[in-house]
């Protein structure tokens, strides 16, 4: 989950990461970044209403897993955190880690908010222990990333509780599509990353993608969680209407994650990783995984896939440069741009999907 | 309640924040029961909860609860999917440049 603040702080209209210099009593040089969760509200008499019954033993399985809780012992600093040399990194990548960082604290951080909303919220037991443990995990791991950034200087400044918030909203199954897909994708970026790194040592510039195996296991297990929580109702994946929207989303969180993925170059140098591939391969084994529930999956090999994905990135530079430039002349550009855009989108939408038949059983185990 | 009248409602609340290695989080829980609906504003009273790094602040305040027009209800149940996306994490900021 990405948070964006527009809504919280209009007053800091385009900052995301509010750097600003703080007087610390170590006397270390130290920059604070107010974290801007999204708050949400959905239709939580809908949710209460799902019924595990129908995958009752598999539901069983998995939360029994998650309450034994195999990770807790796994998030902490050992003598394998290596010490990191801030002061001498390149000072390119140390931005763009520290916006991994951020934006990945925040993610985790709007993870725990909206998943323990829903458990006080909700009233169906089932539910409501599911999403205690998942809001569990989520706070464990802003908490640990939370420290890598307190090593780099950057303070989380949590100052957001007494601003004025809005609450929007999502239909549960928005949530649905949306999480399962952030959690297996989040899942495939992380493994693909460290097993990269198994394979090169050398470029591991920082020690927390040590941690992310076990990290994206976590990852693995809430999607499983949403996997099940379809299941219960066959029409979320199978009627005409959903199934559109599956595409929809499968299109745009993967042409997002392209465009994000391609304007942050020095981090995906400094690890060794040419971007066009990692990404291919992250939309590769998501789509394997998402067999599970997805009755279709993007055709990622198609002719028009990686063409339109460049042309989307190249309009989102030149969308940026026009919003730079400003004036009369930065916004007819910007518009036109934008059109051009949803034409881009329009052509990676109508790829024909691949369609399978889906399983009886959905669960899964993390086996990359 | 009007069509275009907001009206406010004061609740007591308890907020909790963990500013710790294990758990960073920060909630906040309406201790009469107040539920929040879609396009409702909340807003904590008081000096912001600025917990130090290892520490766990729970506290009594005031929040006061900004019921969103029954048109805004509507617009925000219409409109709020669109920003899905905030859903979706990818590791990075959406910002082209740093």
């Amino acid at each position: 989950m990405n948070a964006t603040p527009m809504d919280l702080y209009p007053e800091n209209p385009d900052a995301d990461l509010i750097v600003e210099p703080t007087v610390d009593t170590t006397a270390m040089a130290t920059e604070t970044t107010l974290l801007n969760p999204r708050f949400y509200t959905t239709d939580f008499d809908e949710m209460d209403r799902l019924d595990v019954t129908p995958i009752r033993a598999e539901w069983d399985k998995l939360i029994a897993q998650m309450k034994s809780d195999p990770n807790k012992g796994h998030f902490k600093k050992t003598e394998a955190w290596d010490k990191v040399d801030w002061a001498s990194m390149d000072p390119a990548l140390r931005r763009e880690f520290i916006d991994f960082l951020v934006s990945s604290c925040t993610a985790e951080f709007s993870g725990c908010v909206l998943y323990k909303e829903m458990k006080r919220r909700g009233s169906n037991p089932d539910i409501c222990e599911l999403f205690s443990y998942m809001a569990r995990d989520e706070a464990r791991h802003a908490g640990f990333i939370n420290d890598a950034l307190r090593e780099a200087g950057v303070a989380v400044n949590l100052g957001f509780l007494t601003k004025a918030k809005k609450y929007t909203y999502f239909r549960p199954k928005f949530i649905y599509y949306a999480t399962y897909l952030s959690e297996k994708i989040g899942y495939a970026r992380y493994i693909t990353i460290f097993r990269h790194l198994e394979a090169h040592p050398e470029q591991r510039f920082h020690p927390i993608f040590k941690w992310f195996k076990e990290w994206c296991n976590d990852e693995f297990s809430h999607g499983e969680a949403f996997a099940l929580i379809m299941k219960t109702d066959p029409k979320l994946t199978t009627s005409f209407v959903n199934k559109l929207w599956i595409k929809f989303f499968l299109t745009a969180v993967y042409s997002t994650m392209w465009v994000r993925d391609h304007a942050r170059p020095e981090f995906h140098k400094a690890l060794g990783v040419e971007i066009s591939w990692y990404d291919q391969e992250v939309f590769r084994k998501t789509s394997t995984i998402a067999r599970q529930i997805f009755p279709m999956e993007l055709d990622i090999d198609h002719p028009r896939w990686i063409p339109n994905l460049e042309r989307m990135n190249r309009t989102f530079i030149a969308m940026d440069a026009a919003k730079r430039q400003g004036g009369i002349a930065g916004k007819l550009k910007g518009w036109a741009l934008g059109a051009k855009a949803a034409l881009t989108f329009a052509s990676l939408y109508t790829i024909p999907a691949k369609r399978h038949a889906l399983p009886a059983s959905v669960r899964l185990e993390p086996t990359y | 309640m009007g069509l275009f009248t907001r009206t406010k409602e004061k609740v007591p609340c308890t907020v909790e924040v963990s500013h710790r290695f294990e758990s960073l989080h920060a909630h906040v829980r309406f201790n009469n029961g107040a539920v929040v609906y879609p396009g409702d504003e909340v807003l904590v009273h008081g000096a912001p909860v600025l917990a130090a790094y290892g520490e766990v602040i729970v506290e009594d305040r005031t929040a006061t609860i900004t019921r969103a027009t029954p048109l805004e209800r509507l617009w925000t149940r219409m409109t709020g999917d669109f920003g899905f996306m905030e859903l979706c994490e990818f590791s990075f900021s959406e910002e082209v440049r740093l």
